[in-house]
């Protein structure tokens, strides 16, 4: 019996043994997968060659658009030019196949290739996307347009590699739009490219703006005006330039929050005792109170999914964030963590809120909706207003690192940090059109 | 199950995983990948709900000539501006001299704080000698906090000044209120020293 007692240990331990050892081996092939899946496309830029209008060189500004707007995504690795065998510029049509087995070795997965024209007033990017391994043409299209919108086209270009490759919508066409102060009384609403490019004020009352907020189909804004002397919701129609309003209760009518359909806004109104949380149909209407009682609940979220919405609340004795169902019910508390916690967004995809959390200074962290995963993104100067990209990818916020307060965006890890804004006086409360 | 069944369960177990990651495991990524799709999915909503690029909604172009076959129109509409309207002056610093005084706050707070009822107690006087005038109270927050959650907190304080005010024996009919949220700094600076002045209840006379 205790010999046979023995040789069962000796079993049991060789297969703890082993299972030791295969846990140890899938822990490392687990991680060569996870690396694996976050290993990017390579991909390198060609052509692009001289093309000078007014005075610009075209071709320059479409590759450093290009390049930047394929970085920007994440999903690519656009191998620096001075590292390619040949000298990219000069790379025209029909020449691009002898250079794939140069590209092939260097494990360059594809070849985006430009070329500029004009046509009268127009500037053509005829643009072709190549496999290199296989040598085939991904596609190839013709983009054309007056010359203002050329760093739209490039922006289009870089959307159609995206989405060819991943099956995912680009954001190079996508726009934010926030609140530039141009003095101290005049704070108008602006909209500039995600880059930082073209800034355009879109109000131009004077008074104080905030707030602004895009529709899902990216046709409208609402946003809060002070134009007529009390903070209105106003709704800009983009097509016909219309403003329409759409709550002007004495007092706040302030934050709004689209739902994920378009349909409905929830706002906050200080109409009665405190100030509380409302849904208004898009069309207009009387808006039905989410929230009731003499506290502040403020800066509303949908869930993609629409059933939810998350807001910052000061019903707990400080600013935190809370989470309820569309008709109100279900409140729960998701945050614990310093006594400052505001402006919330859930993220398209339903799996992160992005907030403004006071730890060590205004940062910007992100909370699992079941109030798990708390992670700090940001650490350099006040930082506030986050506001997702529409893929979920990115996150423009505002911070005070440079002094005043300017519009920045990073990844949804908290990496590359960036300055868009440098002009005006004060830059804040971003929006990121779908 | 005795001990030895068990421990053939977990040695078959073992085994099978083993197969399972040997088998599964896929071959290294190759430049030839076809589709290069190794990032995320790409489902068939994913793809419906983007933007169809072969066959673009043709945005307006604001040129004489009509788009080639085969060819993609890049445009866009210019943005609405908006028309411009008499600048406002609510919420600007009233010049000094008013005869109202400010009344000031803690951080994250609307009550009246003792050592302010003194200067919201000559206000009161002053209404209660000028029967005919009118008055709005604007609620102002220091520069800490996000701008949405400061409008309804300068909101409770115009109201908490407001209600102090009517129960000193003003009617409410007298007294607006607005929030101006952190939008309209009294004093610019960026620590307490300007804070101080920005947390607070502002006087305007609307009506003499």
């Amino acid at each position: 019996m205790r010999q046979r007692g023995g040789w069962a240990r000796v079993v049991a331990a060789l297969i703890v043994l082993a299972a030791l050892v295969t846990t140890a081996w899938a822990q490392v092939i687990d991680r060569e997968l996870r690396e694996r899946v976050v290993q990017k496309i390579t991909i390198a830029l060609a052509g692009f060659g001289p093309f000078a209008l007014n005075g610009e060189d075209l071709g320059k500004l479409g590759a450093s658009v290009l390049a930047a707007d394929l970085r920007f995504t994440t999903v690519f690795d656009v191998i620096d030019p001075t590292a390619l065998p040949f000298e990219p510029r000069s790379v025209q049509f029909d020449q691009e196949r002898p250079l794939f087995p140069g590209l092939n070795s260097l494990k360059i997965q594809y070849l985006a290739l430009g070329q500029l024209s004009s046509r009268g007033r127009e500037v053509i990017l005829e643009a072709r996307l190549f496999e290199v391994g296989s040598g085939n043409m991904v596609f190839g299209k013709r983009y054309v347009g007056d010359p203002k919108f050329f760093r739209l086209i490039v922006h289009r270009f870089a959307d159609d590699i995206m989405f060819n490759l991943t099956g995912e919508k680009g954001v190079a066409q996508s726009r934010i739009a926030y609140v530039s102060a141009l003095n101290r009384t005049a704070k108008e609403i602006f909209v500039m490219d995600y880059d930082g490019a073209n800034p355009v004020a879109v109000t131009g009352n004077q008074s104080i703006n905030l707030s602004p907020r895009w529709s899902p189909d990216g046709r409208l804004i609402a946003y809060t005006s002070y134009r007529n002397g009390n903070p209105d919701l106003f709704l800009l129609n983009f097509d016909s330039g219309r403003r329409d309003t759409l709550s002007a209760q004495r007092g706040l009518n302030a934050s709004p929050g689209w739902s994920p359909d378009g349909q409905w806004l929830a706002f906050a109104m200080s109409a009665g005792g405190g100030t509380n949380l409302y849904l208004i149909p898009r069309a207009g209407g009387t808006p039905k109170a989410l929230t009731v009682g003499p506290n502040i609940s403020v800066s509303p979220s949908f869930s993609p999914s629409g059933n939810q919405i998350v807001f910052n609340s000061d019903r707990g004795g400080t600013p935190q964030i809370y989470v309820m169902d569309v008709d109100g019910t279900n409140l729960r508390r998701l945050t614990f963590r310093g006594n400052y916690n505001s402006s919330p967004r859930w993220s398209p995809r339903g799996e992160k809120i992005v907030f403004m959390c006071q730890l060590a200074g205004n940062q910007i962290c992100l909370i699992n909706p079941d109030g798990g995963g708390l992670q700090q993104l940001t650490t350099q100067g006040g930082n506030e207003d986050p506001a997702w990209s529409p893929d979920g990818r990115h996150i423009a916020f505002t911070s005070t690192r440079m002094g005043r307060r300017d519009i920045f965006v990073m990844h949804a890890d908290g990496t590359e940090q960036t300055r868009l804004t440098f002009t005006g006086q004060d830059n804040y409360l971003p929006d990121w059109s779908p | 199950m005795t001990p030895k069944t068990g421990m053939r369960t977990a040695f078959a177990a073992t085994v099978l995983v083993v197969c399972v990651f040997l088998l599964g495991c896929p071959k290294r990524p190759g430049v030839t990948q076809a589709g290069g799709g190794a990032i995320g999915p790409s489902s068939a909503a994913e793809a419906s709900s983007a933007a169809p690029t072969a066959t673009p909604a043709a945005p307006r172009v604001p040129t004489a000539s009509a788009p080639r076959v085969g060819e993609t129109p890049v445009a866009r509409p210019p943005l609405p501006a908006e028309a411009r309207v008499q600048p406002s002056a609510a919420g600007v610093p009233a010049p000094t001299g008013s005869p109202l005084k400010d009344v000031f706050f803690e951080f994250d707070k609307s009550d009246i704080r003792d050592d302010q009822k003194a200067a919201l107690n000559e206000n009161v006087g002053w209404l209660k000698a000028n029967v005919r005038a009118k008055i709005s109270i604007e609620g102002h927050c220091d520069e800490r906090g996000t701008p949405e959650y400061n409008l309804a907190l300068g909101e409770r304080r115009a109201k908490a000044v407001k209600e102090y005010v009517v129960g000193a024996g003003i009617v409410p009919d007298r007294i607006a209120t607005i929030s101006y949220g952190k939008e309209r700094p009294f004093v610019l600076g960026h620590d307490e020293s300007a804070w101080k002045w920005n947390r607070r209840g502002h006087f305007v006379i609307s009506e003499k």
